[in-house]
């Protein structure tokens, strides 16, 4: 079991050329890469595997798959990996005018209205930007597992 | 008897009605008026009236009168089953009789009030059809002339009124002649001219009807090309934003993947490549900006055919994104202005799409302003409306280029010449926006000393009083 020092981060996307970018991208970084390429699939694996941090996708195959997956998770999973930070990378604003994440200085919508996430990044995202996230979310939970 | 021409069964009938109500009123004041008259003669002006005779036939009149007011008033359905025409015909002959006998009872030939023919003969030419109309005419000169000949021959007694006609002038055959001529002229003239205003009012009555209702048609016709328009609009636009959408996709695997190698995160890479990786992530990033554009003008042109409004206060819109400006604007070296009151300036719209209207604007100024310029962003509310205005220290625009820049995809001159990279559709997606909410954009421009662009929209309160109107 090498890999138990490293964190461990779930893509869920269904881009197989973007998973494979991703990959490089957190492996380099020096953390364990999982993938899924659909919501039940994620489910399962973040069952399995408990990773860290899920970097979630959210239009996929079938629609909107990755707010399923969210709400899904959030409710339904084991108390021991429901909790896991998801940090969301999708260019679903282009194609909805809605704010998915939250911006306290809008008063439009109400904070539980927000997709329950930590992080919500549009695509394409700046490498950079996407490991500060990945860094910030991992600190309290990623120095635990390391222990 | 003929029925006058139909243009319309419903008006036409409904005018009948109200016109017989009319009659029997009329009626009412006419035998009032014989009744006073025949009562005040002999007392007033010792005018010798037969007064026996007189009050039979007015009262005969006013009986006649309530029998009409009851059936109209009580059983429309024998006015229906007679046909209203029928009704007006026959109540016109009646009236004539009556007349004739009181004419008849007061000096017959020798009383001026045979004028009076003239009243009927006016009325049945707004009421009937022009021939029935001559037909009453025939009648009420037959009736004349009948009487006048009847007396004059001894057939009927001839009731001379003492003290006022002269003497025996219903045996003078000149006079009868006369009179008799006089009144058929003037019957038949007066009968000529009023079916003749009579006939050309129906006929205009006809055309608007028919001009009105082609007028429906051609506006139903227009709606539904309309609504076909706004249905080809909201596909177009569904289709674009598809096509950029699918677009985007590929594009953004392909620039992260490109960052990752770029950046040396998978690996160690060459200078050189780097930087071609980083040129290529470039023109990739021009590509992707290019189909947001997309998205976002074919979202505004969809605004302008739904607009889901709300009230949006401009003033926050302007301070939420001030501090995105002021970073980019300090990057830049460019001095940044903002002039917005702290109260509420309120708008109805897209909160989202207002947003997108503003950034647009700035993004453009900041982008065409050199180092050491200035943008100032004003928010003015007046009577008839909101301006917002961005103004820079920059490029400027050539005056012959001005009408040409809100073009989707045209870049002034001096913008392609900048060297700064745009889509062509910023200026497309202000103009969207400020249009589908009702207003106006307006641009100042000096070359080489920069730019004014002013976006007009109606106030919440204007807005809601304009929506009112339509």
């Amino acid at each position: 079991m090498t890999s138990l020092a490293k964190p461990k981060i779930l893509v869920v996307e269904d881009d197989a050329d973007t998973v494979e970018a991703l990959r490089a991208l957190f492996e380099h970084e020096g953390y364990e890469v999982l993938a899924a390429s659909d919501a039940t699939s994620a489910f399962e694996l973040n069952q399995t595997e408990k990773p860290d941090l899920i970097v979630l996708d959210i239009m996929m195959p079938s629609g909107t798959e990755g707010f399923h997956f969210v709400w899904r998770l959030r409710r339904e999973g084991d108390e021991a990996c429901r909790d896991v930070p998801i940090i969301v990378v999708s260019a679903i604003h282009e194609t909805f005018p809605l704010k998915l994440y939250p911006d306290e200085s809008d008063p439009v919508y109400a904070p539980n209205e927000y997709l329950p996430v930590q992080a919500f990044l549009d695509k394409p995202a700046e490498p950079s930007q996407l490991l500060d996230e990945v860094r910030r979310l991992l600190k309290p939970g990623g120095a635990a597992a390391v222990d | 008897m003929t029925t006058p021409p139909e243009h319309s069964a419903n008006p036409h009938t409904e005018e009948l009605t109200a016109r017989i109500s009319w009659i029997i009123r009329l009626r009412w004041v006419a035998a009032a008026g014989v009744g006073a008259t025949a009562w005040l003669a002999p007392r007033v002006w010792g005018i010798d009236l037969p007064a026996v005779p007189l009050y039979l036939v007015t009262s005969g009149l006013a009986v006649y009168n309530a029998v009409l007011w009851s059936i109209k008033r009580w059983l429309p359905a024998v006015t229906r089953g007679l046909g209203l025409t029928l009704f007006a015909n026959l109540q016109i002959s009646i009236d004539l009789l009556f007349l004739t006998a009181l004419l008849h009872l007061s000096g017959g030939v020798e009383n001026p009030f045979v004028c009076y023919y003239v009243f009927h003969v006016v009325i049945a030419s707004i009421l009937l059809s022009r021939r029935a109309t001559y037909l009453q005419v025939g009648l009420a000169l037959a009736l004349f002339c009948g009487s006048a000949v009847a007396e004059f021959s001894g057939l009927l007694p001839h009731y001379h009124v003492t003290g006022y006609l002269g003497h025996e002038l219903y045996r003078n055959p000149l006079y009868v002649t006369g009179a008799a001529v006089t009144v058929g002229t003037v019957l038949f003239f007066t009968a000529f001219m009023a079916t003749s205003i009579t006939a050309r009012l129906r006929e205009r009555e006809a055309e608007i009807l028919g001009l009105s209702s082609s007028l429906e048609e051609r506006a139903s016709e227009l709606q539904q090309a309309l609504d076909g328009l706004q249905r080809l609009e909201r596909e177009k636009s569904e289709y674009m934003q598809h096509a950029a959408h699918n677009l985007r996709s590929p594009m953004a695997a392909v620039e992260l993947s490109l960052a990752v190698v770029a950046e040396g995160r998978a690996g160690e890479i060459s200078d050189k490549g780097s930087t071609m990786l980083q040129r290529a992530r470039v023109r990739i990033g021009e590509v992707l900006n290019l189909a947001s554009d997309l998205v976002a003008l074919s979202r505004a042109r969809e605004a302008a055919l739904a607009v889901d409004s709300e009230s949006v206060d401009l003033a926050h819109i302007v301070r939420n994104s001030e501090a995105e400006f002021r970073q980019s604007a300090e990057a830049a070296s460019i001095t940044f202005v903002t002039r917005c009151s702290a109260t509420p300036v309120e708008v109805l719209g897209d909160p989202g799409a207002l947003t997108e209207l503003l950034r647009n604007l700035v993004s453009n100024a900041l982008k065409y302003t050199p180092t050491g310029g200035e943008v100032r962003i004003e928010l003015e509310e007046g009577e008839d409306g909101v301006v917002i205005s961005v103004a820079d220290t920059g490029i400027g625009i050539e005056a012959e280029e001005i009408d040409r820049i809100f073009e989707e995809f045209y870049r002034a001159k001096s913008a392609r010449e900048s060297g700064k990279e745009g889509t062509g559709l910023g200026l497309s997606i202000v103009k969207a926006i400020a249009e589908s909410h009702g207003g106006t954009v307006s641009v100042d421009s000096e070359p080489g000393r920069g730019t004014t662009f002013r976006v007009s929209l109606p106030t919440a309160r204007s807005a809601v009083i304009s929506q009112a109107r339509t």
